[in-house]
């Protein structure tokens, strides 16, 4: 289990990642965050690379590559562009995510190959205005009607939601069982009653698409169930442990963002006749972020390697997430500090990830709910 | 159409150069495939993608500098030749000579080599090759195209381009401002591991590379000394004048 060095294959997508996003991606960066425009052409771009479904079948048209060389390409994209990697991981993760869990080979067939080939776009639809982590709470509802279900309910934050073509949305079938009334389905932008809202407006993420979701008398084929009826609340579980892995690598690649920013910066800012880098106090920031960020990315490997060896890694990625999540607003907070006046300011990258880190502690399972997830996990351990 | 396209890794020039005990510290992330060699390949690909053909590539060099060859083939060379040697102080001469040996029964159209490579930036070994083999030649093309079994190369000068036909067998070498080479896509690298890849050593071809000739010797590694830092002037202009022209007589010994 323990080897630090990465494979050839690894190393190499991690160097196509990096090179691509140098090449494609950093260039436009802040103007995309100020526009706040979904980068269509980036993401068509990102596809002819492979990279809209690296770890799911080639029988699927995915990359067939694991999860870890995943956590590479998010990191490298977040490293300059979050929001990027953010819709990247969504889409990757989430949607397709659960398509490839609880999806029938009908199913995978149909709509998980168009979203590794990137053709098309998955928004996974969970949250609902009132309800977050506590998924049992959902109020949408799928109701049998003859040869059909149908869609009622409002789904909310919803990333990829309009920019979207294809959703897996969790409805409650059965609303007296709880989390095990709970049903996914797989929807279809373009159906009759399916109502994606405007954008919403955010602190950061500003060029990933979030929006509303009002399903209205949708009628969903029978064969667009996915997975068991009443098993969407384990499989939602399930794809939120893989979700988390991703957004622990993005949150690893912000904050390497922010500390490679910094250590530029400050070398090159000149106060009191040397680097400002040179002070300690600053020198002692770069060190925490560095031996932070290395902290940080061996348990997102971690939780990524046990998931791929299919072993436990419910309470590893909460970790991850739960640890990577708070040092990129730490790390984003420490480099506009470094960089004083000039981090304020649009014209150098670390306010933006400032802004873009928050939701690393907020999607998929807060903080909180992560430690929540940690202290039950660890209580099993102990037999209680 | 059968091109060969001559490899080399070298260390990143876009990382910084780290020196240890008068040894060039070259670990795994910081080798990369040479910019101008990433032309070529991208040239051979683009022309063979045109009007049919193989693209094989060929590297001298030790075992750990594979994945530089693995990413040639994965941006769709057809197939690679490792030349295994550990010695690190070869030099243009021998570079040629062992890619001479190699090539002496190979049959091919063009051979494409970068037109010098990132580490020394000596841009010998293609023209010392196209001699050993007696090829025709031209060196740092800005443009490839193919017309008639011919090779039509633009090289650029300070006025405009030159325009020259090279027959086959011909020899080229790629400046890397004649493309953007192309980066490896997933289905690449995934195809990269299946290509085949011959590895044989300079004694398969008949050279001894204890004993190889070298026409130079490197003696070692320094960091670049620092630069001393400028001087400040203040003051009244003609005094100033007057100072400089003094220190650029008396010191500098430039008047």
């Amino acid at each position: 289990m323990i080897n630090f060095e990465l494979t050839e294959d690894q190393q190499m997508i991690r160097d196509s990642a990096r090179e691509f996003v140098k090449r494609h991606v950093a260039p436009d960066v802040i103007s995309r965050d100020s526009k706040k425009e979904f980068p269509r052409n980036l993401v068509q771009k990102l596809a002819e690379q492979g990279l809209m479904g690296i770890y799911h079948e080639e029988a699927y048209g995915g990359g067939g590559f694991d999860t870890v060389s995943f956590c590479l390409v998010i990191e490298e994209i977040a490293r300059w562009d979050a929001s990027l990697a953010l819709t990247v991981a969504s889409h990757t993760s989430l949607g397709a995510g659960h398509i490839a869990l609880a999806g029938t080979h009908e199913q995978k067939e149909k709509y998980l190959a168009p979203l590794t080939s990137g053709e098309k776009l998955a928004g996974w639809c969970l949250t609902e205005p009132g309800s977050g982590s506590d998924a049992s709470g959902l109020k949408t509802t799928a109701v049998r009607k003859e040869d059909k279900w149908i869609l009622n309910g409002t789904k909310i934050f919803i990333t990829q939601g309009s920019v979207g073509d294809i959703y897996v949305v969790l409805a409650k079938t059965d609303p007296d069982k709880g989390t095990k009334g709970i049903t996914g389905y797989i929807v279809e932008k373009n159906w009759k009653g399916v109502n994606p809202g405007e954008p919403i407006h955010k602190l950061g993420m500003n060029s990933s698409d979030t929006t509303e979701i009002v399903f209205e008398n949708v009628e969903v084929p029978l064969e667009n169930q996915l997975g068991e009826q009443g098993k969407g609340f384990i499989d939602t579980m399930k794809v939120l442990d893989g979700g988390r892995i991703g957004i622990g690598a993005l949150s690893v690649g912000i904050a390497r963002g922010a500390f490679e920013e910094s250590m530029k910066y400050s070398q090159e800012r000149q106060q009191f006749g040397r680097p400002v880098g040179n002070f300690q106090a600053v020198e002692h920031k770069l060190v925490q972020m560095a031996t932070e960020i290395d902290a940080a990315r061996i348990l997102v490997h971690r939780a990524a390697l046990l998931k791929d060896r299919n072993s436990p890694y419910t309470k590893e990625a909460s970790m991850a997430k739960l640890f990577a999540s708070e040092l990129a607003v730490k790390a984003a907070d420490e480099a506009v500090q470094i960089h004083g006046g000039y981090g304020y300011t649009k014209e150098y990258h670390v306010e933006r990830f400032l802004r873009d880190a928050k939701l690393m502690t907020i999607g998929e399972g807060t903080s909180e709910i992560q430690k929540m997830i940690i202290a039950r996990e660890l209580r099993k351990e102990f037999g209680y | 159409m059968k091109f060969y396209v001559c490899i080399k890794q070298v260390p990143d020039v876009n990382a910084p150069l780290q020196i240890r005990d008068g040894e060039l510290l070259q670990d795994r992330d910081r080798m990369i495939l040479n910019a101008y060699d990433a032309s070529a390949v991208e040239e051979s690909l683009v022309l063979t993608e045109e009007h049919g053909g193989k693209v094989e590539v060929v590297m001298v060099g030790p075992d750990k500098a594979r994945e530089t060859l693995r990413k040639a083939l994965a941006m769709g060379a057809d197939n690679g030749t490792m030349i295994l040697t550990d010695r690190p102080d070869l030099d243009s001469t021998a570079y040629s000579r062992i890619l001479a040996a190699f090539f002496k029964d190979k049959d091919y159209d063009f051979i494409c080599c970068g037109k010098q490579a990132q580490d020394t930036d000596a841009g010998l070994t293609g023209s010392m090759l196209a001699e050993q083999l007696e090829l025709p030649y031209v060196s740092n093309a800005v443009g490839l195209n193919y017309e008639n079994e011919k090779l039509i190369v633009r090289r650029q000068g300070d006025a405009g381009q030159e325009i020259i036909e090279l027959p086959s067998p011909g020899l080229v070498t790629c400046s890397n401002d004649m493309n953007e080479p192309r980066i490896p896509n997933l289905k690449g690298i995934m195809q990269s591991k299946k290509k085949p890849v011959d590895s044989i050593t300079p004694e398969d071809l008949g050279i001894d590379i204890g004993s190889i000739e070298l026409s130079t010797n490197i003696l070692g590694f320094e960091e670049m000394p620092e630069r001393e830092t400028g001087k400040k002037f203040e003051g009244d202009p003609d005094e100033i004048a007057r100072e400089v022209a003094r220190l650029l007589d008396q010191e500098a010994g430039l008047v």
